[in-house]
C-alpha cells in the first residue's frame, strides 16, 4: 500500500463491551502512534463500557445529582477526563465512538470536525426514520428537546481523540441522576424510546447493524 | 468556510505551526493564538492558563481552550518563565474569539532565549504552511 493510501485509511476496531479505563488506555495507545508517526492510519474504536459516568475537563461533578455512596452500592465509577463537555453516563446499550483522526492531515477544523461528527449520527438515526436535529445550546444530537447522542473531544497536535456516544437502548435510570452536559430540565432519549413514541417498535434493534451504520456514515465523512 | 486571504494576520507579530502567535517587545513575549485557530475552533468556552511563574521549553503544552464540546491543547512559541496571564479570560473566553490578538491575549514571558523568535514564522512563510 502506498504512503499516501496507508495515511488516508481509517482502521475501525470494535472493541466489544469494555471497562472505560482500559478503552481508555487502547485510544491513547493509538494517538502516542499518531504524535510519534502523524502518517500513521487513522483509527476509530466503537465500544461499549460498563456502568460508568465520566466527567469533562471543565467541570461536571456539580451536576451529579447521587450520592457517591449510592454509585459505590451500584458499583458505578466516576472517572475524570480530559474531554470536552460536561457530565455524561456510558453503559450497555449505548455506542461509543472514539476517533483518533489527524484533522490537520484531513484539513479539518475542529469546529467542522465536530458538525461531520453530528451530521455521521444524524444520518445513522434517520436509517430509523428518526429526524434528529443538532441544537444551538449545545453540540451533540436531539429529538424534541431530548439528547440522544452526545460529543466530548481531546485535540492534541491536531490529533482527535474521546469522542461521541449514541443511546440506542440503554437502561434510561442513571441519566436521571445527571444534569447531561451541565443544562437543566434537559433528559435523555435513546433510539428505541424513539420508535416506542413513534409506534415502530417492530423494527429490530441491531447493534452490529448501527455501527455498521455509524462507521458507513464516518468513513463517509472523512473521505 | 473562509477563504485563507480572510484571515486577520498581521505582519508585525510570529507564527507557528500549530496557529499561535507571539509578539516580542521591552524582552516581554505576549502569546495567543491566532485568528485562523479561534476560527477553527468555534466558540471558545473555557481557557485553561498556567501559574505565573511556570517555565515552559519551547512546544511545551501551556494550556488549552475549549470550544464546540472539544478540549485542544496550546502550545508555546518559545522557551521563558510566564509573567502574567490574562485573568479576563476566566469570566470572559469569548475574548479569545472577538480579540485575539489584543483583548484576547493568552500570557506573558519573559524569554529565555530571545533569539527562539527568529525560528518562529512570519506571516507569509505562515500562509504557505496553511495552503500547504
Amino acid at each position: 500500500m502506498s504512503e499516501r493510501l496507508n495515511r488516508d485509511r481509517i482502521i475501525f476496531k470494535d472493541l466489544g463491551l469494555l471497562e472505560y479505563n482500559l478503552a481508555l488506555d487502547i485510544q491513547l495507545s493509538a494517538l502516542e502512534s499518531k504524535l510519534h508517526d502523524p502518517d500513521t492510519a487513522d483509527h476509530i474504536f466503537l465500544v461499549e463500557h460498563p456502568p460508568v459516568f465520566t466527567l469533562g475537563k471543565n467541570g461536571g461533578l456539580e451536576n451529579l445529582a447521587i450520592s457517591q455512596e449510592d454509585l459505590q452500592s451500584k458499583n458505578i465509577q466516576v472517572v475524570q477526563t480530559k474531554r470536552g463537555g460536561n457530565i455524561t453516563y456510558h453503559c450497555p446499550g449505548q455506542i461509543v465512538v472514539y476517533p483518533v483522526i489527524n484533522l490537520e492531515k484531513r484539513k479539518m477544523g475542529v469546529k467542522e470536525f465536530v458538525y461531520h461528527l453530528e451530521e455521521a449520527l444524524i444520518q445513522t438515526v434517520m436509517h430509523f426514520d428518526i429526524q434528529a436535529v443538532r441544537n444551538s445550546l449545545n453540540h451533540g444530537i436531539w429529538v424534541d428537546n431530548c439528547k440522544l447522542g452526545s460529543i466530548g473531544l481531546g485535540i492534541k497536535k491536531n490529533i482527535s481523540f474521546h469522542g461521541m456516544a449514541l443511546n440506542i437502548n440503554p437502561d434510561m435510570e442513571p441519566f436521571s441522576w445527571m444534569n447531561p452536559c451541565g443544562l437543566n430540565g434537559i433528559s435523555m432519549t435513546c433510539l428505541k424510546k424513539e420508535l416506542e413514541k413513534t409506534r415502530r417498535t417492530h423494527l429490530t434493534i441491531s447493534m452490529p447493524q448501527i455501527k455498521d451504520l455509524l462507521k458507513k456514515q464516518l468513513g463517509l465523512i472523512l473521505s | 468556510m473562509k477563504e485563507l486571504s480572510e484571515y486577520n494576520l498581521p505582519e508585525d507579530i510570529k507564527y507557528t505551526k500549530d496557529h499561535e502567535w507571539a509578539k516580542s517587545a521591552n524582552d516581554v513575549v505576549t502569546i495567543g493564538i491566532n485568528d485562523y485557530a479561534q476560527d477553527q475552533l468555534g466558540e471558545i468556552v473555557f481557557v485553561e492558563l498556567p501559574d505565573v511563574g511556570t517555565v515552559f521549553s519551547k512546544g511545551d503544552e501551556f494550556g488549552t481552550v475549549e470550544s464546540v464540546k472539544a478540549v485542544s491543547e496550546i502550545y508555546i512559541p518559545i522557551s521563558g518563565e510566564v509573567i502574567q496571564i490574562n485573568e479576563a479570560l476566566d469570566n470572559a473566553p469569548e475574548l479569545v474569539n472577538q480579540s485575539c490578538y489584543d483583548a484576547g491575549w493568552l500570557i506573558k514571558i519573559t524569554p529565555s532565549d530571545s533569539s527562539q523568535m527568529d525560528s518562529l514564522l512570519n506571516k507569509a512563510a505562515y500562509m504557505d504552511m496553511l495552503k500547504g
